[in-house]
């Protein structure tokens, strides 16, 4: 059983004899690690600007015009009890007339023409968030339906297809994430194979004296752990200075009135990737000694 | 110790060995010897299980190497020793730590590796050298560091390929008079060499192969 010590020793010794191959190693995994953060750190803020807005999201349900005004609070008191209603708010036709009045110019004539009752009374219901997905409002519009309410609005084309395009970039995400991993596994694992190759003599010596597969690997594990370990440091704290950079810069120059400044990710991200990292340097060094040990005996 | 039953080795459609059946007792010294090409080096190759025979069975202390899968060369190299012309050195390793590479590789503690080291560099003559590193050393002085990392986990078997094509008269007689001595001690050892003279001053039963065929047992 070879001890601990002997692994760790010879690690650190070629560690030490191949330290530009190595750093090269540490800086592919710390760009890849770099590239998959801006793109973590973007969606994360994305992901919360949108939790934002689906809380905004709510239902419009417009009165008939032969509901009367006791039937229409008996309405709003049944849908503020349901669970799934954060809040209602009984809009008159006179609150409707004034609203339209403020955001639309030169609408008064209109109105005044129609008469005062010309828009219908309505109730504005917001939905608790768990509940702020297509498919559980489209259910809670349908359960509204009835002789009561001549039209039940939640802009249900645009939510869906809000949805989806968030839905896409979350595809896309997942591929862009997925390539760039498998991009830097092969890079690292190429720049591993370098420092394999560049041993070969040696390796090939260790083979015949009769060296295990698990002898001639563990140190080369230990070097990429240690890659991975370096590459995970300098990207989180390039990634930082990134963040730095496009809170001062973008915020100012897009004007995204954005509730809050773009914030940096959350520690569980932070762990991940720095486990990615070490995981990428174990992985690279794992492949590219196995590409060795599979050729000649 | 050795047994070779209808041996044949093709590489595509040339045969490098043809139908070899040969037997190699527990403790002999054997010379493996025939022109260049005839497989000699073939023959050592199979033996340390970096080919396998097309055809035939090869038998190394009753383990059928033939049919050996990969899984099992550390095993049944840990069990011999294996000489090289070109020394097959590791430059940046003192000759001390190439030396204790065969006895590292099977995990033995530090204090052992260092005793053994020192044991065998004095069988071989190099003792107090091993602090040196092999490119300050004469061709004759790295083979005898070859020759200690080859016998230092006390091998039952000692194969050397050309084991003195890189060296002269004096340093070729100075490291058979060490494969010698191992044999004694009853290591069994084949010598793959094409040098007459060294044959005729050191002689052991010889296997002459010429274009892959055994000619001479």
């Amino acid at each position: 059983m070879h001890s601990l010590q002997h692994i760790l020793r010879r690690a650190a010794r070629s560690l030490w004899e191949h330290l530009y191959l190595n750093a090269m190693a540490a800086l592919v995994i710390a760009a890849a690690l770099l590239l998959l953060g801006v793109y973590l750190t973007v969606q994360f803020n994305l992901n919360a600007i949108v939790d934002t807005w689906d809380r905004d999201i709510h239902v419009s349900a417009y009165f008939h015009e032969d509901v009367s005004q006791d039937r229409r609070f008996v309405l709003r008191d049944q849908v503020a009890a349901r669970p799934e209603v954060a809040q209602v708010r009984y809009v008159s036709p006179a609150d409707a007339r004034e609203w339209l009045l403020a955001r639309v110019d030169d609408i008064g004539p209109v109105l005044d023409e129609l008469g005062p009752d010309a828009l219908p009374a309505s109730l504005e219901i917001s939905l608790v968030p768990t509940q702020a997905t297509p498919d559980a409002i489209a259910a809670f519009a349908a359960s509204l339906a009835g002789p009561d309410f001549d039209d039940i609005d939640y802009g249900r084309e645009w939510i869906e297809r809000f949805n989806a395009f968030l839905s896409l970039l979350q595809l896309l995400g997942a591929v862009l994430g997925a390539l760039i991993g498998i991009a830097a596994l092969f890079l690292v694992a190429n720049t591993v194979y370098l420092i394999v190759y560049n041993r070969k003599d040696e390796l090939e010596i260790q083979k015949l004296v009769g060296a295990t597969p698990t002898f001639i690997t563990a140190p080369f594990l230990l070097e990429g752990a240690a890659q991975g370990l370096l590459g995970s440091i300098l990207a989180l704290v390039g990634l930082w200075g990134v963040h730095r950079l496009l809170v001062v810069r973008l915020q100012d120059a897009l004007q995204l009135g954005l509730a809050g400044e773009l914030a940096f990710l959350p520690w569980s991200y932070l762990v991940g990737l720095f486990l990615l990292g070490v995981g990428l340097g174990v992985a690279a060094s794992f492949l590219s000694v196995r590409r060795f040990l599979a050729s000649a005996p | 110790m050795i047994r070779l039953y209808h041996v044949t080795k093709r590489y595509g459609d040339i045969a490098a060995l043809r139908d070899i059946s040969v037997r190699v007792a527990k403790g002999e010294f054997c010379y493996i010897t025939g022109p260049s090409g005839a497989g000699k080096s073939t023959l050592l190759k199979m033996l340390y299980g970096a080919e396998h025979p097309t055809e035939g069975k090869l038998l190394l202390g009753g383990v059928d190497v033939s049919k050996l899968p990969r899984r099992g060369l550390p095993a049944l190299r840990r069990n011999m020793g294996i000489i090289f012309q070109d020394f097959k050195l590791i430059d940046s390793r003192t000759v001390a730590e190439n030396v204790g590479l065969a006895l590292e590789v099977i995990g033995t503690p530090r204090a052992t590796i260092d005793r053994r080291v020192q044991a065998v560099l004095g069988i071989v003559g190099l003792r107090g050298r091993g602090g040196e590193y092999p490119p300050t050393l004469s061709g004759g002085e790295q083979q005898r560091v070859a020759v200690a990392r080859a016998i230092v986990n006390d091998p039952s078997i000692l194969l050397a390929d050309e084991p003195t094509g890189n060296l002269d008269g004096g340093m070729a007689i100075e490291v058979m008079e060490i494969l010698q001595s191992i044999n004694l001690r009853g290591t069994t050892v084949l010598v793959a060499t094409h040098d007459a003279g060294l044959m005729e001053r050191f002689p052991y039963r010889s296997l002459r192969f010429e274009h892959g065929r055994l000619v001479q047992s």
